[in-house]
């Protein structure tokens, strides 16, 4: 009995406080157990809202993005650093140019930091252009070392620039990609990649493929200064390329929008202290039961 | 603001995904427990429901086994067949991560549950990612998730030409903090830092590749953690050029044939007699105020005023100040600058004894007083020192041709000269920093004969180890060296090999050790020991201890366990043991190369190899 005074007594802080909010606030909590809300109140509305457009797109024949189209011009005279989320298209600029410079007849090292993604990439590759157009070298995996397009972990790129300065030799490559370059960052292994962008001979493009960074720019800039090439940056504007939305699972499955207003919303916020208040008074409230049934 | 809830059940979170649309989904836990429990329990409550997918998630699955046998026994393949959820991070067999990341493009899975891991690296996505924690699982504890660990997950959302939007939900959890997923949401991306450090192999390279330190020096001057360092050594170079330019300039019109090291040479003097001027010193009272710091002490009586008749017992001392007790038994505090003598004698400050103290003194009088300090004394040592100074000053000047002339013109140049100074020592000490790590490194190197700092030239052995590409090079080497590849059979060859390539906090075990892998892995302490205990002398923090259990696991793996027995004795995530056994695969191939100046080791290191790197390992 006392637990669902307090509880009820709970609510009342972050219930809306004018009675048209309250009545907002009502439905939500009487939505069928599809979760698509019953009522066409307010509430209803805001779900939907929320929940707009969500499905597939009309399927569209593939045409490359803006910045796509820009890193591979600016790759013809400088190195290109690409910053991009996952899932953008960075690898679509490194395949298409890999596909110039194999049509030429010229050779690339493509770089990544995962034995995982090496192999896929391998994968990709071989079926892409041809098993005898591309290599793979990882710390267990050699196989058709010589082709034009080697695929590799980024330590076994730093070790062949090693070699070919020891050994006065040439890197054989007109282009590096270094994927996941990111991992300049990685506590353990990112000076690797440090050393692979310092000692790759300048006469080599370099394409650099990059999640989302703050100073871009910065990085760009270092590495123009350590190679003596200009290092142009492309990053895709509007940051993603399906737009994302935050939302928040209450604890009776209704589905609020996380944010509001560029903050936390307040019911959310208000749940919280509520949360923090009653924990305070000694008093564990029992969230995750079903809270709608109090109504 | 921690949202202290419990979590939500899996198939309840699932269900209600799904009732607005959301699924797939890929949802975050913070560990791989928690993801295979959920995945559990979803399946457990979803195999009743109509999905058309399951025959299709089978004869997928029966299609990847072909390829990867080992994927058919795994304890999940109902979880997915039946419940079209997985769990996905490390502690699973890369060929199951596979076989997953597959069902997941492929549209036949509903849900992942997955660690953060997953989020870099692997490339699935799904229509939303469900994240229950603000936190990770790290290996110093719990921490707080950064932007671009979120930004990495939420990275998953939304399929490109599957999807219209992609959601990130915010689920609860005992470990869930709302607003610090929205402050992270809004935050800006994180800044890419360096991590440049310094390896015994990177040294060895660069070394035997550009023969001098100084080039090798100029490699990691370049590095992105220096990259303010460049242009400063760059600007204080031009100032430096800048100031000689003015210094010569200055000299050949004035027609004073000095050099500019003469120039230097005269700055230092001014430099050094200038400092001691700035400690000397300069009036009576200074140089009084000073003695008082130093003799007024606890126990020691006083004399008060100009005339030092009133006395007082000193019964503490603050820097400018003092607390005592008056003859008339009454407590005082007054600045330092109001004694005007003290005496030598220093008595108890007990409260009984205070009277005899002041009786001594009026016996004794002036006798005990401390002697004042003179001006003329104090500063008689630094006078003569800048009297020497100023002499040498004077000799620069006569060896030119006009005394006066030059003397101005000396001081005038002055300013330039010590900024010429200033820089050279910005210089050095900026290069300091930059060169210490990898000096280090040459000196435990020189010590082990891999490397002679003397001559700057990297060994005959030196060369090989450049050559050895693994984690830890060193003990790789030593061990070499020291014999103890020498007879051994590949059991003990993958036990060595993975006790120097093992993390040492990872446990696979107590799997029982043999007693010739005890003695061998005795010696191998010692060698571990020997470079950790050079390493430290040079000031390098020592490498982590060896991993036992490490090298019992490889042991029997290469003695030709069976992998289920093997995982089962270990306590062991299968993940985690592919991981240990292919790394050491790796680092017995690496050994397996040095076939012209180890032979036999490397021989042995490929049959080892080989064995170790057996299905499903790989």
């Amino acid at each position: 009995m006392r637990r669902s005074r307090d509880d009820h007594r709970g609510r009342r802080p972050h219930r809306p406080r004018d009675d048209r909010r309250d009545e907002r606030a009502k439905p939500a909590h009487t939505h069928d157990d599809r979760g698509i809300p019953a009522g066409t109140g307010n509430y209803g509305r805001e779900l939907r809202n929320l929940l707009s457009g969500i499905g597939a797109p009309k399927p569209e024949p593939f045409k490359p993005d803006p910045f796509q189209l820009e890193a591979l011009a600016a790759l013809e005279f400088e190195d290109v650093l690409v910053t991009a989320p996952t899932g953008s298209g960075k690898t679509w600029i490194a395949r298409e140019e890999i596909r110039r410079l194999l049509a030429a007849g010229k050779r690339a090292w493509y770089t990544t930091p995962l034995k995982a993604l090496t192999n896929s990439k391998y994968a990709e590759f071989a079926e892409e252009f041809g098993a005898k157009q591309v290599g793979i070298l990882t710390g267990d995996r050699k196989e058709n070392s010589q082709a034009p397009l080697i695929v590799g972990t980024t330590e076994i790129y730093r070790n062949q620039l090693f070699d070919a300065l020891r050994g006065g030799e040439q890197v054989q490559a007109d282009l590096v990609v270094l994927d996941e370059a990111h991992y300049l960052a990685d506590e353990d292994r990112g000076h690797v990649w440090e050393e692979a962008i310092i000692l790759t001979p300048p006469r080599i493009r370099l394409l650099l493929l990059s999640a989302t960074i703050g100073n871009a720019g910065e990085f760009a800039g270092w590495i123009a200064e350590v190679r003596g090439v200009n290092c142009g940056v492309v990053t895709r504007p509007g940051a993603r390329p399906v737009p994302l939305r935050a939302a928040f699972i209450m604890p009776d499955k209704r589905l609020i929008p996380l944010v509001d207003h560029g903050k936390l919303n307040p019911e959310i916020a208000g749940m919280i202290e509520e949360q923090d208040r009653q924990r305070g008074r000694g008093e564990r409230g029992k969230w995750g039961k079903g809270r709608g049934s109090r109504y | 603001m921690k949202l202290r809830m419990p979590e939500m059940p899996p198939a309840t979170l699932l269900a209600a995904l799904g009732s607005y649309n959301l699924l797939p989904a890929i949802v975050f836990l913070p560990t791989r427990r928690r993801c295979d429990e959920a995945a559990s329990e979803a399946a457990l409550s979803r195999r009743q429901e109509a999905d058309q997918r399951r025959e299709a998630r089978r004869d997928f699955m029966r299609g990847f086994v072909e390829l990867h046998p080992e994927i058919r026994k795994h304890r999940h393949w109902d979880v997915i067949i039946r419940g079209g959820v997985a769990s996905h991070h490390a502690g699973h067999m890369p060929a199951w991560k596979l076989v997953i990341e597959k069902l997941m493009s492929a549209g036949m899975l509903d849900a992942i549950f997955a660690t953060a891991t997953v989020a870099a690296g692997v490339d699935f996505p799904a229509r939303t990612v469900v994240v229950t924690v603000a936190d990770r699982r790290s290996p110093s504890g719990w921490q707080s998730l950064s932007a671009s660990e979120l930004q990495q997950m939420t990275g998953r959302a939304g399929r490109r030409g599957k999807d219209r939007v992609g959601f990130i939900i915010a689920a609860p959890g005992p470990h869930q903090n709302p607003q610090s997923i929205v402050n992270l949401l809004n935050a800006p991306p994180d800044d890419l830092e360096s991590q440049f450090r310094a390896t015994y192999t990177s040294l060895l390279n660069l070394l035997d590749a550009f023969k001098s330190f100084a080039q090798v020096r100029d490699i990691a001057e370049q590095s992105f953690a220096h990259r303010e360092l460049l242009p400063r050594m760059h600007q204080l170079e031009q100032t430096r050029a800048q100031k000689e330019q003015e210094i010569r300039d200055a000299l050949q019109k004035a027609q004073v044939n000095l050099p500019l090291t003469a120039l230097r040479g005269f700055e230092r003097l001014a430099a050094s007699r200038e400092r001691m001027l700035e400690f000397s010193p300069h009036t009576r009272y200074e140089m009084f105020m000073d003695w008082l710091r130093k003799v007024v002490q606890p126990g020691r009586v006083v004399g008060i005023g100009r005339s030092g008749r009133r006395l007082a017992l000193v019964t503490a001392r603050s820097p400018d100040g003092v607390n005592a007790v008056r003859e008339d038994g009454r407590t005082a505090s007054f600045p330092l600058e109001r004694i005007g003598r003290v005496f030598a004698p220093i008595f108890s400050t007990h409260p009984e004894q205070v009277d005899n103290a002041f009786a001594e003194i009026h016996d004794r009088g002036k006798s005990v007083a401390l002697p004042e300090p003179r001006l003329r004394d104090t500063r008689a040592e630094e006078e003569d020192a800048i009297r020497l100074i100023n002499n040498l000053i004077d000799e620069f000047t006569i060896t030119a041709n006009s005394q006066d002339k030059a003397r101005e013109l000396l001081w005038s140049l002055q300013p330039r000269a010590a900024e010429i100074e200033r820089c050279e020592r910005q210089i050095d000490a900026l290069r300091a920093d930059v060169w210490r790590p990898f000096e280090q490194c040459a000196r435990v190197l020189d010590y082990f004969g891999y490397l002679d700092f003397a001559r700057q030239q990297v060994t005959e052995r030196g060369r090989w180890l450049a050559d050895l590409h693994v984690d830890r090079p060193l003990l790789a080497g030593e061990s070499l060296e020291r014999g103890l590849f020498k007879d051994l059979d590949v059991r003990r060859a993958a036990a060595l090999v993975a006790a120097m390539t093992a993390d040492e906090d990872r446990d696979y075990g107590e799997i029982e050790l043999e007693d010739d892998v005890v003695s061998l892995l005795v010696q191998f302490e010692q060698v571990a020991f020997d470079v950790s205990t050079e390493e430290w002398n040079q000031g390098i923090t020592a490498e982590a201890e060896i991993n036992f259990s490490a090298a019992a696991a490889a042991a029997h793996w290469a003695a030709g366990a069976e992998w289920a027995a093997l995982v089962r004795e270990s306590h062991s995530d299968e993940g985690d043991l592919v991981r240990l056994f292919s790394r050491t695969g790796e680092a017995l191939l690496q050994i397996a190369g040095l076939r012209e100046t180890h032979a036999q080791a490397a021989q042995l290191a490929a049959r080892t190899a080989e064995i170790v790197l057996r299905e499903p390992v790989r």
